[in-house]
């Protein structure tokens, strides 16, 4: 049986979870606000562009984003588990606990 | 009309057939009721059809989602400049004013898009990305 998990160990899963993904489309204009929100926090994250990819790399990153969301909709923000699917200011200031 | 059919002319963008009203000749320029495309019509061996006036140009876009609004009695909001940049982007990379918010890049995405077209914003109070917007009574 295991207690509850240490802060250390709450830490060292949030940092092994890596930096935040951005799923986006580069004509949409709530994926460029999500992005210039995290510009503007200084985030560094990861983003993808899907209608920019090739055929092949986008048929993944949809079947990703069908995975995690059971849609496609646009953005998609990834950050530790929580899966934020649009832009929401409130939602990533809580995710990102800014 | 002297066989008494209704002529119809042919609107390249939703792809439907709309009535020709008495006095429209070649030449003409007309706004196509479904979508808010202004159209010249053109007689051809198939009957009459739309051409789309300022094809691909911003001014095209900006004036069919106008008067696509006006004829449904939708309004826009703040977003309006941003959507409009994001079909602009469309056109350049895909080869049409598809939604900015859509990876689908068919004839039925154009904007205004077939959803949309079919009574979208009524129930919903809004289109798919947020463009056209019911009107608050």
């Amino acid at each position: 049986m295991t207690g509850p998990k240490s802060p250390e160990h709450t830490r060292t899963v949030r940092v092994m979870a890596g930096k935040p993904k951005v799923y986006a489309l580069s004509t949409c204009p709530y994926c460029k606000r999500t992005k210039r929100f995290l510009d503007e926090h200084k985030i560094d994250y990861d983003c993808t562009d899907v209608d920019l990819l090739d055929d092949a790399k986008q048929d993944e990153a949809l079947e990703e984003i069908e995975k995690l969301t059971g849609r496609r909709s646009f953005p998609v923000v990834i950050i530790d588990d929580e899966i934020i699917v649009g832009y929401d200011e409130q939602r990533l200031r809580k995710a990102l606990r800014l | 009309m002297s066989d008494g059919k209704q002529e119809r002319i042919y609107c390249p963008v939703c792809l439907a057939r709309f009535k020709k009203e008495e006095g429209w000749s070649e030449g003409a320029v007309v706004i196509c009721p479904i979508c808010g495309q202004k159209l010249r019509l053109v007689w051809s061996p198939e009957g009459w059809q739309g051409e789309r006036v300022d094809r691909g140009t911003e001014k095209e876009i900006r004036e069919r989602a106008e008067s696509f609004a006006r004829l449904r009695g939708y309004s826009f909001n703040e977003m309006k400049e941003e959507l409009i940049e994001g079909l602009v982007g469309k056109h350049r990379l895909f080869g049409e004013f598809y939604c900015p918010c859509r990876m689908e890049h068919t004839p039925e995405y154009q904007c205004p898009c077939k959803p949309t077209r079919g009574g979208d914003v009524e129930r919903k109070g809004r289109c798919y990305c947020g463009f056209f917007w019911k009107k608050q009574v």
